[in-house]
């Protein structure tokens, strides 16, 4: 009798745990918290993208301000719509003045997307300092950037902090090259003047996933912003516009952080390139010339400039055609003579590139990656 | 006497101007290379060499040697006589001055690399 009741109770205790654990599988699961109503309020006036994208033009109206509500260091820099400007939820009290005098003005306030309430909380802030046109774009950087064509605008600190450690950037002048880049740049950038886009675009790298980055004068320059479009249009996937420009680079790095173009001057031989010259170039804006390194391959391979393409010597007639008229050419070798009979090759099948030279010296390469030029005693 | 005196005037006078007639002048060496490699890559398109590669290199001879090759002007070694017929002086002139800089007994004797 004990034994029944305790099969009994086996059996029944089985049966509870099997439909404890059932119902712990079929239970259904809560969604996420995140997932939930943002837990703020939101502001009465939203508008979408269109509405921001109609908004922005270069320069921005006076009537009209985009602002960015997230923190700057973290998130504007980095990317925000073209023509917004920066002032942080945190540091809003701090920067009423920022805003525009006539309180009629409309200001679009953005920050991270549906779930960021700081540009609802600074609108809110901003309609109690008496501004009566007011909105909020509430899918914010997010929303902008899922529209096809758009590209985000940078800082120029960020531009200089990219530059400062080398990241694997193109930095793009899109001003006329005289007088503007020729006066002054920001160092490797390239020039390609915007309307000179298609004859220049070879100048691009042929990595269509490289990050580019287009500027031109500042804020009231539409240049930068048209050959981010163009370089869009190619396929590049990841461009951006310096939108405060070569004024903010100049006001941010200072006037001893851009340089000027160096003209290619004649050596002493015919079509040699002045050593000096070459070797300031090379040291500064080595992008500004086309550099070809004639030797065989296996030479090329134990150091050559970082910019140089290897074309030898026995196969550079067949590429001649190839060579861009965008920039002058210079050959390099160990000595002058292969690079010597290449500029007179070029001379000979293609006469109408004018900007042709050769080094004349003898080029040793260091293990360091610096190069050592030795004049040649014809 | 006088006479004689004369005569050897005229005769050193004659060998100078037969000796300038012979004389060649240095060209550009980097010019001479290439003009010299072109000579035999048409050469060679036209069918007369196996190879589009000059087939004597600068220090094949002496400085002394290649002088006395391009001031007689005796080409015949080169073979592609219709090519070395169609170079200007200045052509000749460069290639001398590619051959003779880097003739065997030059500092840089080299061959047609």
């Amino acid at each position: 009798m004990k034994s029944r009741k305790l099969i009994v109770s086996i059996v029944l205790m089985s049966l509870v745990l099997a439909a404890a654990m059932i119902g712990c599988s079929s239970t259904p699961k809560t969604e996420p918290q995140a997932a939930a109503e943002p837990q703020f309020e939101k502001y009465h006036a939203i508008v979408d993208a269109r509405f921001v994208m109609d908004h922005i033009t270069v320069p921005m109206a006076e009537n009209v301000m985009i602002i960015d509500s997230r923190p700057k260091r973290a998130k504007y820099d980095k990317g925000h719509i073209p023509g917004a400007v920066s002032i942080p939820f945190s540091q809003f009290d701090k920067m009423t003045d920022q805003l525009p005098a006539e309180k009629d003005a409309l200001l679009i306030f953005y920050c991270g997307g549906l779930k960021c309430p700081l540009s609802h909380k600074s609108a809110f802030k901003a309609e109690e300092l008496g501004y009566t046109n007011i909105k909020v774009f509430a899918k914010g950087f997010p929303g902008y950037m899922k529209v096809a064509g758009n590209y985000p605008a940078v800082s120029v600190e960020w531009v200089k902090a990219q530059l400062d450690k080398g990241a694997d950037i193109v930095v793009i002048d899109a001003r006329p090259k005289k007088p503007k880049y020729d006066k002054g740049h920001i160092p490797g950038a390239i020039s390609i003047p915007d309307s000179q886009f298609d004859k220049y675009q070879d100048l691009l790298p042929a990595e269509k996933d490289k990050t580019l980055v287009f500027y031109c004068g500042g804020l009231k320059c539409p240049l930068s912003h048209k050959s981010a479009k163009k370089a869009l249009a190619m396929g590049y996937t990841s461009v951006k516009v310096f939108a405060t420009g070569y004024p903010a680079w100049v006001a941010y790095a200072g006037k001893d952080a851009t340089v000027k173009t160096t003209a290619v001057q004649s050596g002493g031989e015919e079509g040699s390139i002045d050593n000096a010259v070459f070797t300031k170039i090379i040291n500064t804006e080595p992008g500004s010339i086309y550099l070809v390194d004639v030797r065989d391959p296996a030479e090329f391979s134990t150091g050559s400039f970082e910019t140089a393409v290897n074309i030898p010597i026995d196969q550079l007639e067949a590429k001649i055609p190839e060579l861009p008229a965008s920039r002058p050419i210079v050959f390099v070798c160990g000595t002058g003579a292969r690079s010597g009979e290449a500029y007179y090759m070029v001379q000979d099948l293609r006469p109408e590139l004018k900007e042709v030279y050769y080094v004349e010296a003898e080029i040793t390469f260091n293990q360091d990656g610096s190069f050592k030029l030795t004049q040649v005693t014809q | 006497m006088k006479k004689w005196l004369m005569f050897a005037l005229a005769l050193t006078i004659s060998i100078s101007f037969v000796g300038a007639a012979f004389a060649i002048d240095k060209g550009n060496k980097r010019k001479g290379k290439y003009i010299y490699r072109k000579v035999y890559k048409a050469c060679h398109e036209r069918g007369e060499v196996d190879s589009a590669k000059p087939p004597i290199n600068p220090d094949a001879k002496t400085q002394a040697e290649w002088t006395t090759v391009f001031s007689g002007k005796t080409f015949d070694e080169f073979g592609c006589a219709d090519e070395w017929s169609q170079l200007s002086d200045e052509d000749l002139s460069n290639i001398y001055a590619y051959l003779h800089d880097h003739a065997a007994d030059s500092p840089t004797p080299l061959k047609c690399k």
